[in-house]
């Protein structure tokens, strides 16, 4: 991963290797330059050292001449040493177009030296005349060399007239490249910086962009940030923050919503509570009177009335109980029985009832009067507008994680139309028109779904002009939910 | 907007780095080698030098292409030092320089001195280095040079006595302009002409003795013209003097009257000759000379050509008349 300080060394290293590497190759030219200046400088002097060095013997001599001392003649011999060295130097100076001249030149050289030594010897001898003559002639050899350093120095300024324009040209053309390839970093290093800067600065600001779309409570933007640094890092963290942030709300939101059903739920059993209260004015009065009913019947002989009564007070009794406090299924089925007592002795031979009850399913708690409104319902509907009556089933087994309870007519069904109204209509308060017990099918599906907290707990399966089936499927674990529905 | 932005960054961009590369390619371009890096070629062929009085004029530019030539074809180095209208210090000074020098071999214009022919015998001959003299002769006695290459000056004269004696008829009086300074070429010259004209008893020939400076050469043709009116022929022996004497003559009188002679080795002959103010020249043959030599300089110095004549090498002469110029 690429980090801010990383590039940041990254484009200094950069500018560094560009510097330096322009200061080294300027400067290799330049002290190529130095070097060939000081090579053309040299020559020049050399040349200059054998016109000086000649001339210098020629003085010697002559003082040697004049008085003629050891002391003298080692001067001569030192000035005869010099000149011989500075010839032995310029013979390197040979090239092709002063080749010529520079044997002559070298040639010359010797001449004087040799005249010199003829000089010395002859006035080593006494001979005082040929040394002269000698002398002479090494003087205007010395005047020659002079000439000829000249000529040579005017050969040598031809020779090299194209090389010193070239390197007049080329330090020019050097000044010149060092202004444009100035001009060209310069250029480029301002570009790159600007790009540079800008991949920094870039996804910080967007960065800043999202901080205040979020800071204005718009949690829904998605915050991207293509860089390859710590921004990026920042921007992926500031945007699970913005995911969190926009999960707990949701999380609130639904929650809220939740209360607020819950809300409505129990108003909506205070409502049947108080429905139930007003169809029972006076609950134990009657309790007791049909208490005392049955005691009478069951006296008087009346065996079946007296039992009739018995159920009536026992339905009479459940429903007195509270409402909002779960029962077993167990004591469900019981109310139920009574309640089928009560009925088949009104509908005699119309009502046939069968159950298949697995009774190590009676256990689970369930709201109390579900089932009971069920099966109401189902008499209301599939056996009272029928002349010859009809048989209700009703099923309880277990269904593994579930206990699976089904109620089944031989009614002129529901429409699917109607299923779904009766399914989706959640809280729309249905008339309990005929109920025992004042609580109608809406109620029921109501109170099931907050107690279990499931949506499809109930299912109704109808064929028109067949029946009905209605099926509960209760957990036998309780999982969310509203508890003491 | 930031498209034109974008491209005219990088046409920026670009112009720079072309600036850039093109000084770039300028620097590198000045590939710096020092002509003496070039150096040690080495010629290993003989030094010689062509020492001359007088430098830039056309017959010895000829000479010294002829001997370039020759050096060329002979691998030999060759260099020509001269001095300028006939100052004998300098030349001379040249050819002291030369033989301090050590070259291998001097090809010198001959000047019939004391002091040319003491460098010669003495110094040039001392330091072992062969002189040839070239197109102007000195006596061979007096100077020890190897030989020499140029025209038989006295085979030039007879041609010039003959020619005379033919346009003459046999008679009349023929002024013979001669310089002061005895060149041993004038003398050759001279005999050749008298030799000729010896058989004609008719001819008188006057010998007059000039300067060599033009006022002289005036003097003496005005002198000459004075004392002898009835002169028929002049012939400038000594080349250099014709000009000055023609142009003294057309002064004085209508110049076809005379005939008047003269040799090709000053630059002036020719641009006279084709005036038709003269009536003819002697034409040598400059190159030749240059060529030859070189070529047995070199031959003599590789031991080739041993030993040489000392008479000399002749090269072509031939008589150029006026009137069979185009």
């Amino acid at each position: 991963m690429n980090t801010v300080q990383k590039k940041i060394l990254s484009l200094t290293a950069i500018v560094l290797f560009i510097m330096v590497a322009t200061w080294f190759i300027l400067t290799y030219y330049n002290q190529k330059m130095q070097d060939q200046y000081n090579d053309i400088l040299q020559r020049y002097l050399q040349m200059n050292e054998v016109s000086a060095s000649s001339q210098q013997l020629v003085t010697s001599l002559n003082n040697y001449i004049q008085t003629p001392t050891s002391s003298k003649l080692s001067n001569a011999e030192s000035d005869r040493q010099r000149l011989l060295d500075a010839q032995l130097q310029i013979a390197d100076l040979r090239n092709n177009s002063n080749h010529f001249t520079l044997t002559n030149y070298l040639n010359l050289i010797d001449s004087l030296v040799d005249s010199t030594n003829r000089s010395i010897r002859f006035l080593g001898e006494k001979n005082n005349e040929e040394a002269l003559n000698d002398f002479t002639e090494a003087t205007r050899l010395s005047k020659y060399i002079s000439e000829m350093t000249l000529t040579l120095l005017g050969t040598e300024l031809q020779t090299y007239d194209q090389f010193y324009r070239g390197m007049i040209m080329q330090s020019v053309e050097l000044k010149k490249l060092g202004v444009w390839m100035l001009a060209l970093f310069t250029f480029l290093l301002l570009l790159f910086t600007y790009w540079f800067s800008l991949s920094i600065t870039r996804p910080i600001q967007r960065l800043t962009q999202a901080a205040r779309e979020l800071s204005r409570g718009r949690f829904d933007t998605h915050i991207e940030i293509y860089a390859n640094d710590e921004i990026s890092f920042l921007a992926k963290t500031f945007d699970r923050m913005r995911i969190n942030i926009n999960n707990l709300i949701s999380e609130i939101q639904t929650k809220a919503q939740l209360e607020s059903e819950l809300q409505k739920n129990k108003l909506l059993l205070q409502e049947s509570q108080l429905r139930s209260l007003q169809s029972q004015i006076n609950p134990h009065f009657l309790f007791n009177t049909l208490d005392t009913l049955s005691k009478k019947a069951y006296l008087e002989g009346a065996v079946e009335t007296s039992d009739l009564l018995t159920s009536v007070a026992r339905l009479l009794r459940y429903n007195l109980k509270r409402l909002d406090r779960p029962v077993t299924l167990y004591e469900e089925v019981r109310v139920l029985r009574e309640y089928i007592f009560i009925q088949k002795t009104r509908f005699t031979e119309r009502l046939r009832f069968e159950e298949e009850v697995d009774e190590a399913c009676l256990y689970v708690q369930i709201p109390s009067l579900t089932i009971q409104p069920i099966i109401e319902n189902a008499v209301i509907h599939a056996i009272e507008p029928l002349e010859e009556g009809g048989t209700i089933t009703f099923r309880v087994r277990d269904g593994g994680s579930e206990i699976i309870i089904e109620i089944e007519d031989e009614g002129s069904g529901i429409s699917e139309e109607k299923i779904l109204h009766i399914m989706e209509d959640r809280f729309a308060i249905q008339e309990g028109d005929g109920h025992s017990t004042g609580i109608g099918f809406g109620n029921v599906i109501n109170r099931l779904r907050l107690y279990y907290g499931r949506e499809d707990i109930m299912a109704i399966q109808s064929v028109v002009g067949k029946g009905t089936k209605v099926i509960l499927k209760l957990p036998k674990e309780r999982e969310a939910g509203v508890n003491h529905v | 907007m930031r498209k034109l932005v974008i491209v005219l960054l990088s046409a920026i961009c670009l112009v720079l780095l072309g600036f850039t590369l093109s000084s770039f390619i300028q620097v590198f371009h000045y590939n710096l080698s020092a002509p003496a890096d070039v150096g040690s070629t080495n010629k290993s062929g003989y030094r010689l030098i062509l020492i001359t009085q007088e430098m830039d004029t056309p017959f010895w530019d000829k000479v010294e292409y002829g001997a370039a030539k020759a050096a060329g074809k002979y691998g030999a180095e060759l260099e020509v030092w001269g001095s300028y209208g006939t100052n004998q210090e300098d030349f001379l000074k040249y050819m002291e320089i030369a033989i301090a020098s050590k070259v291998d071999g001097i090809l010198v214009q001959g000047l019939n001195t004391d002091e040319f022919n003491k460098l010669a015998t003495v110094k040039a001959a001392g330091n072992g280095i062969p002189i040839f003299t070239i197109a102007n002769d000195v006596p061979i006695a007096d100077s020890l040079r190897r030989t020499y290459i140029g025209s038989d000056h006295y085979k030039a004269g007879q041609m010039i006595g003959e020619q005379l004696a033919e346009d003459l008829g046999h008679k009349g009086k023929v002024v013979l302009m001669i310089s002061d300074h005895q060149e041993d070429f004038q003398s050759k010259r001279l005999d050749g002409i008298l030799q000729i004209l010896k058989f004609y008893p008719d001819i008188e020939p006057i010998t007059v003795v000039a300067g060599d400076t033009r006022e002289k050469v005036v003097a003496a043709t005005n002198e000459i013209m004075n004392k002898e009116p009835k002169v028929a022929a002049f012939v400038s022996v000594t080349a250099n003097n014709a000009s000055a004497m023609v142009q003294e003559i057309g002064k004085r009188a209508q110049l076809s009257r005379f005939h008047i002679y003269s040799f090709d080795d000053s630059p002036e002959i020719k641009t006279l000759l084709k005036e038709k103010k003269m009536s003819g020249i002697i034409e040598q043959s400059p190159e030749m000379m240059g060529e030859l030599g070189v070529q047995l300089m070199v031959q003599w110095l590789q031991g080739e050509t041993f030993p040489l004549k000392y008479e000399g090498y002749f090269t072509d002469i031939r008589l150029l008349k006026a009137d069979e110029l185009p």
